[in-house]
């Protein structure tokens, strides 16, 4: 594009480096209120964002009007010139973005009528249990991204993202379900069906008892607190920094043996793909805890030049206009698969409060949604309410059992994960 | 556009600014710039929307060339949409007592770093503090004629402190933020707060899980007044039927000392001079002394269920409105924090919040404090961590006992279909009896 080639010329006039990075997207959404659509929603979004980088200071702004580049760049320069100096080697200028696109599906086009279709099989699956639909959503978004910088790299990419989402209820029993892909390859019958299912079954719940019993984690109730507070550990960032759990730990086991963890950037599936990192290096998967053992933390350029180690292509950018930080592309959490539901256990769909737990000492206690006791496979009987308190890094540390349901929760890939005498706390009033 | 019944225009523009200091190392100190516009419509049935960036370039005719477009994809829709009146009026924005603006990106980051060192104590392995600002030049017009502006600073920050010890981690947090103006001068102590508080949590005991006399702090107080009933009182969730107080106006669901309200006219950090549809927020009571009062408002949800005033939709720079808390806090009663102790005599005293979640359909809400102490025989002894409280909304104001005599607010951000707007949460200390406190110590 134009405007890349005027700010990368202006740009290494004033400073060392310059990186731009330029998303352009649209999308389409139709919102439920009960069974009807409410609300149509349509959307073009543009972002610019300069990083600048001068004797190891680097600068960040962004815009989200194109013909204003000029104050961007005048922004980062003047950020840069604040920001601690630090060791720094370069950005990439490797150019190649071979191969297929990832995340990306040429032929999806954001229509509303594939949307209007989503809705209505959603609600017909909800339909199957005595339940009434609340709200819901499916929308289609597909973005351009662009990144170039003054050492030559040039790369350019889209991706797709399909989401579909339905909540129930019965009496005051709730139920949701949702799913996320890079392409329309999932069952709207099958979570709307989902949604009517936890719904309706878990009413009637009984009381349980405060102790300890042994839990399986839904891949989603996994996703939550792993999410939170195992992933952030990982960073070499915050190992750096002292604000991870496994400063000491390279090398060590630091959880059960059966599981191991891996962000795989080239997953064919992932939501979350891609060839190249928000600054241009290049991915490939990245074995973080192989089968127990910590083997390797995730680093940015940054943070890589600043602590002597190499990138891993974890780079990416949180909301827009954000300047590249270390973060997840596609987490896979595997192990062997066992089955997880045949002896007596609480099932937990998903939790209320993940964001609270403790993301330093792994501490948390939290709600628990749609609990239910199951046993020999199938579910028994709803649980009515109950909190689970524990330790993730702890509860990871002694693991009873895999699944085979593995599903994909935003930049996380896990089956559900069955847990030994966990803490349950029971409402005995 | 002659089938359009009405539209409306929200335009955004501004600023924001970051500085992040992470152990001493300025890792940032930048400002981005924002243009963001919401195009809505009515004409048949539901809303059109529109959702574009960079706004500011276009002429009249690409805005009217806009307003078609969300006309157009509003066929898709099939529930009718009705708007209550709007509520006339407009609070003036608050004077600020300094302006960020008068004050340089580079005295903002070493005032910030004065900051970052004071809370760098034995024991504590890292310190991150970081400022933000963000003013918002907001433009609002409708098919009425009705055309309004206001710019509005939002900026604050916040200070964390790790401590270690034998590769156990704790951390302290404080945070302020404020729409009165720069307010990262002088804020020494409260690093130091964060601090001695992560230290001290190295040795504080987890706490045992199960029923007991619990006293809230008013911070949070105040995120349980949020959760266990703002969230549930938002019309668009009692339209749809996901909310335990639908049909519950007129009832009693807690005891005469609870008084709850949401007020967006207050000059805390959730003000709005008027919401994102153009009508003036008011002084709203959700509970009134135990009885189920009002409901929270946008004009469309005011029109379809009654029970309130609009004023209450807010939305992100760039995103439709939704109806949302803004202002929500617990009246003061008339105890004082030791009668209230007294009164619990064992028990356990929650401090600080790390947030909360409610599940409004099914009537059950968490959050988490970050720290507390015990409460033996009236007295606070031990220091526990990691507390989390749940409850089920249909019941737990009747379990408020006392409520304190003096109110605080505390800001935060508040999450819901995707966005996240400013919000001051508050009440004074309040006693809970039988509250459900999530832990897994024995103490």
């Amino acid at each position: 594009m134009e405007v890349i080639e005027d700010i990368l010329r202006e740009g290494t006039r004033l400073v060392g480096e310059i990186e731009v990075y330029l998303v352009e997207g649209q999308s389409v959404s139709l919102e439920l209120r009960r069974t009807t659509v409410s609300r149509a929603v349509e959307s073009r979004n543009f972002v610019l964002s300069i990083r600048t980088i001068d004797q190891g200071r680097i600068g960040n702004s962004s815009t989200s009007n194109p013909a204003a580049w000029r104050q961007c760049l005048e922004a980062s320069v003047a950020s840069g010139r604040l920001a601690s100096p630090q060791n720094w080697a370069g950005l990439p200028s490797e150019g190649r973005d071979g191969g297929a696109p990832l995340s990306y599906d040429p032929s999806l086009k954001p229509d509303p009528a594939l949307l209007s279709g989503i809705l209505n099989d959603m609600v017909e699956g909800a339909s199957h249990y005595p339940v009434d639909v609340t709200s819901g959503g499916a929308s289609i978004s597909i973005d351009r991204i662009s990144l170039a910088n003054s050492n030559g790299l040039l790369f350019e990419r889209c991706r797709s993202l399909v989401s579909a989402s339905i909540e129930t209820i019965c009496s005051q029993s709730t139920g949701s379900e949702f799913e996320n892909s890079w392409t329309i390859d999932f069952d709207p019958m099958a979570i709307g069906n989902r949604a009517g299912f936890l719904a309706a079954e878990s009413r009637h719940g009984k009381e349980i008892e405060t102790g300890n019993f042994d839990v399986i984690l839904s891949p989603l109730a996994g996703a939550q607190l792993i999410g939170t507070v195992l992933i952030p550990s990982l960073s070499g960032r915050n190992v750096h920094a002292g604000r991870s759990r496994f400063v000491q730990s390279l090398g060590g086991e630091v959880i059960d043996p059966a599981i191991s963890i891996t962000d795989d950037p080239l997953l064919v599936s992932g939501l979350r793909s891609t060839r190249w990192d928000a600054e241009g290096t290049l991915t490939r998967p990245v074995p973080f805890i192989r089968e127990g053992v910590l083997e390797a933390f995730a680093y940015d350029l940054k943070t890589g030049y600043r602590y002597g180690k190499e990138s891993t292509g974890s780079a990416v950018r949180s909301g827009p206009g954000g300047a590249p930080a270390i973060g997840a592309h596609n987490i896979i959490i595997e192990g062997l698969q066992s089955g997880v539901m045949d002896e007596p256990a609480v099932y937990i769909q998903d939790v209320v409060g993940a964001h609270t737990a403790n993301p330093f000492s792994g501490d948390f206690s939290v709600e628990l949604t749609n609990p239910f006791f199951v046993e020999g496979g199938v579910y028994q009987s709803p649980v009515r309410k109950a909190m689970i308190s524990g330790n993730v890094f702890e509860m990871l540390r002694d693991v009873a059992g895999i699944g085979n349901d593995t599903r994909i929760i935003g930049s996380l890939v896990l089956p559900s994960i069955r847990l030994k005498q966990m803490h349950i706390i029971g409402d005995e009033r | 556009m002659g089938g359009i019944r009405y539209f409306d225009i929200r335009h955004v523009q501004g600023r924001s600014t970051t500085i992040d200091i992470d152990n001493g190392v300025v890792e940032a100190a930048s400002e981005s710039y924002f243009d963001h516009a919401v195009i809505r419509s009515l004409s048949g049935k539901g809303w059109g929307i529109v959702l574009v960036d960079n706004f500011q370039e276009r002429g009249d005719t690409a805005t009217e060339a806009l307003i078609s477009e969300a006309d157009s994809i509003s066929v898709l829709t099939g529930e009718e949409v009705f708007l209550a009146d709007p509520v006339g009026g407009f609070t003036p924005v608050p004077a600020m007592k300094e302006d960020p603006r008068d004050v340089g990106l580079q005295e903002k980051t070493g005032l910030l770093r004065e900051l970052e060192q004071s809370a760098r104590i034995p024991e504590i392995v890292n310190t991150r503090a970081n400022y933000t600002e963000r003013i918002e030049e907001v433009r609002f017009r409708d098919s009425s004629g009705f055309e309004k502006s206001y710019e509005i600073c939002r900026s604050g920050f916040g200070i964390m402190a790790v401590a270690s010890r034998n590769g156990t981690l704790q951390m302290g947090y404080e945070r302020k933020h404020t729409i009165r103006g720069l307010n990262i001068r002088h804020q020494q102590d409260l690093a130091l707060t964060a601090a001695n508080r992560a230290v001290a949590l190295l040795d504080a005991l987890p706490a045992r899980g199960g029923s007991m006399q619990v006293v809230l702090d008013p911070e949070l107080a105040g995120v349980f007044a949020h959760e266990a009933v703002g969230h549930a009182s938002e019309g668009d969730l009692v339209q749809e039927g996901s909310s335990v107080l639908a049909g519950r106006i007129g009832e009693r669901l807690g005891s005469p000392v609870v008084t709850i309200i949401d007020d967006p006219s207050l000059p805390e950090f959730g003000f709005e001079p008027f919401d994102a549809e153009g009508s003036a927020g008011c002084r709203t009571p959700i509970i009134e002394k135990g009885v189920v009062a009002n409901y929270l408002h946008s004009r469309e949800t005011l029109a379809a269920i009654g029970h309130g005033a609009s004023g209450h939709a807010r939305a992100m720079a760039g995103e439709p409105p939704l109806v949302r808390m803004s202002n929500t806090f617990i009246e003061a009663g008339d105890s004082s924090l030791e009668e209230i102790l007294a009164e619990c005599r064992q028990g356990i005293l929650l401090k600080g919040s790390r947030g909360g979640q409610v599940d409004p359909g099914r009537g059950v809400f968490q959050f988490n404090a970050e720290y507390g102490y015990l409460i033996e025989g009236g007295e606070c002894t031990r220091m526990v961590r990691d507390v989390s409280l749940s409850g089920e909304i249909l019941k737990t104001l009747f379990s408020i006992r006392l409520c304190g005599n003096e109110r605080l607010m505390h800001q935060g951000y508040c999450g819901k279909g995707g966005q996240s707007v400013p919000v001051s949460d508050g009440a004074p200390h309040v006693l809970l009896s039988d509250a459900v406190v999530g832990g897994s110590g024995s103490h």
